[in-house]
């Protein structure tokens, strides 16, 4: 089991040359699994997909993609921001849209093409918004959003995806749509995915990855009533001390 | 309008500003469009209006100025790159500081310039019935440059203009083409100062993308559109203010502007009803 991980970080320390935003990260995360993770705002989750992403550097510890250094195999990674990195009235299709996961992967120079079409078919294919493709992005209700940076995620066609809170903007039934389609692709793609929501996901994850400058890994099976109040404990006392913040 | 079609048809400076206006609408539509999606126009008036300290200093050295604004407009587009890649904070008062120095260094290199006094008037609001031949000649290469790296790097410049951070995380070098960039905006700068001067050329450089921005729905169809509200606005600029004799430039920018205005309140109405 221990020979087909795709992500492997030992002993990793990161700061932004302060305090230590990450400390004495270890996990492996194997090949097909289905990673949620939690933790309060400022805890380091997103710092830490980033190294994984390869944009930042660790002070210390070593970080393994698919057996490489980050920067090599950042092409094997599909990723989908949180919402709103770009202006919702800008003018472009879905179809462009998609094809911007295609960076990376095609040619450096020129228009993108026929491969670059065909994988970005495909992955508006999977994800059900073919037929939005020659739409403006400004038309789009807040799921189809959601699912069209899906697609484009999926265009590198990669070997993991890193999501970002992708159902921070969504009702609930979108939410689950979006995960029961996320589950699918999860037969062929190690999924990470940041969360708050981590009751309602716990049916489809493996493991939840907790991130408070630490990590703890706890998987599903362990997730019975007192783990969950344990984790939604520190998370109260989070809300709690922001709301003293508020007042004072 | 009869005696401007008459001028057109016979006087080799009337063909010449068509030609010009022409020449001009491609590039300012290209990248006009981009400026206007990505929002800095601020950062190019920066650059085109500190592009008169390299005029100056040309002039008072004895070369053409175009060559003194196509340096200056390359230099001006760097520095103001760094800064608002680097220091975001203050990135707004420091392009101001370099938008009114440069200005400043390219007045006192003409007041310093012996010899009768250049005509400042034409630097600042353009003189689009002098473009010479060898004007059209530059400004069609200047052309040719930009579209030959709009081309090459059509994926890139639209990711970049798009979702910087998406396109930071495919890998491509975001600040790299940001910079080339800012010097496809110097460029064009320099093409559109021929037309209207250097303090007109943000509003053509803008106004035709803006309005084009309204109706499309998609980067590519922007520009299209855009290069051919530029070739009306010029043209009709031209065409308004030759009879009673009107600069042209600040016709042109006018027309640009009523046309701006109107449009702008057409599409609110529409998208209301």
């Amino acid at each position: 089991m221990s020979t087909d991980s795709v992500i492997k970080i030992k002993d990793l320390d990161f700061s932004f040359g302060g305090p230590k935003i990450l400390e004495n990260i270890e996990i492996d995360i194997q090949r097909n699994e289905f990673i949620g993770m939690v933790g309060p705002n400022g805890s380091g989750k997103t710092t830490l997909l980033k190294i994984i992403m390869g944009v930042l550097t660790p002070d210390k510890g070593s970080v393994k993609v698919l057996g490489n250094p980050p920067s090599q195999s950042v092409q094997e990674i599909g990723y989908m921001p949180q919402f709103a990195s770009f202006s919702r009235d800008f003018p472009i299709s879905v179809e462009e849209t998609v094809l911007m996961g295609r960076l990376g992967k095609t040619s450096s120079i020129g228009f993108f093409n026929k491969a670059d079409k065909r994988a970005a078919e495909k992955a508006m294919n999977d994800v059900e918004v073919l037929d939005l493709r020659k739409r403006v992005i400004g038309s789009l209700s807040g799921g189809q959003l959601q699912r069209v940076l899906i697609a484009r995620a999926l265009t590198c066609e990669p070997q993991i995806m890193i999501l970002d809170e992708p159902t921070a903007n969504v009702d609930m039934k979108v939410e689950k749509d979006i995960f029961d389609l996320l589950k699918q692709l999860n037969e062929r793609i190690t999924i990470i995915v940041v969360t708050h929501d981590i009751g309602f996901i716990s049916q489809y994850i493996d493991r939840v990855a907790c991130i408070n400058r630490t990590l703890i890994c706890h998987p599903t099976s362990e997730l019975t009533g007192e783990t969950i109040e344990n984790m939604y404990g520190a998370h109260m006392h989070m809300v709690h001390h922001h709301h003293e913040d508020e007042k004072n | 309008m009869n005696s401007f079609i008459d001028a057109v048809s016979t006087q080799a400076f009337m063909q010449n500003a068509i030609i010009g206006g022409i020449l001009a609408s491609v590039a300012c539509g290209v990248v006009g469009s981009y400026v206007v999606v990505k929002r800095i126009g601020y950062l190019a008036g920066g650059i085109a209006h500190s592009v008169l300290g390299g005029m100056g200093i040309a002039y008072y050295l004895g070369r053409p100025p175009i060559e003194g604004a196509l340096v200056s407009a390359l230099v001006f587009a760097v520095i103001l790159g760094w800064v608002s890649l680097k220091m975001q904070q203050q990135e707004d008062t420091v392009i101001g500081a370099l938008w009114a120095g440069g200005m400043a260094v390219g007045i006192l290199f003409i007041s310093q310039t012996p010899g009768y006094s250049v005509d400042l008037m034409s630097f600042l609001f353009g003189n689009i019935l002098m473009i010479s031949s060898d004007d059209l000649l530059w400004i069609a290469g200047l052309d040719v440059l930009i579209l030959l790296i709009v081309f090459l790097f059509y994926k890139q410049f639209l990711a970049l203009s798009f979702d910087e951070e998406f396109a930071r995380l495919r890998g491509i070098p975001v600040e790299r083409f940001y910079l080339l960039f800012l010097s496809l905006v110097a460029l064009t700068v320099v093409i559109l100062i021929q037309i209207v001067g250097l303090i007109l050329v943000i509003a053509l450089l803008t106004l035709p993308a803006a309005v084009s921005g309204q109706y499309v729905r998609s980067l590519n169809v922007m520009m299209l559109l855009a290069t051919v509200l530029g070739v009306i606005f010029t043209t009709g600029g031209l065409a308004l203010s030759y009879q009673p004799d009107l600069p042209p430039g600040p016709t042109i920018i006018l027309v640009a502007g009523a046309f701006y205005l109107v449009s702008l309140v057409i599409t609110r109405f529409w998208k209301k009803a």
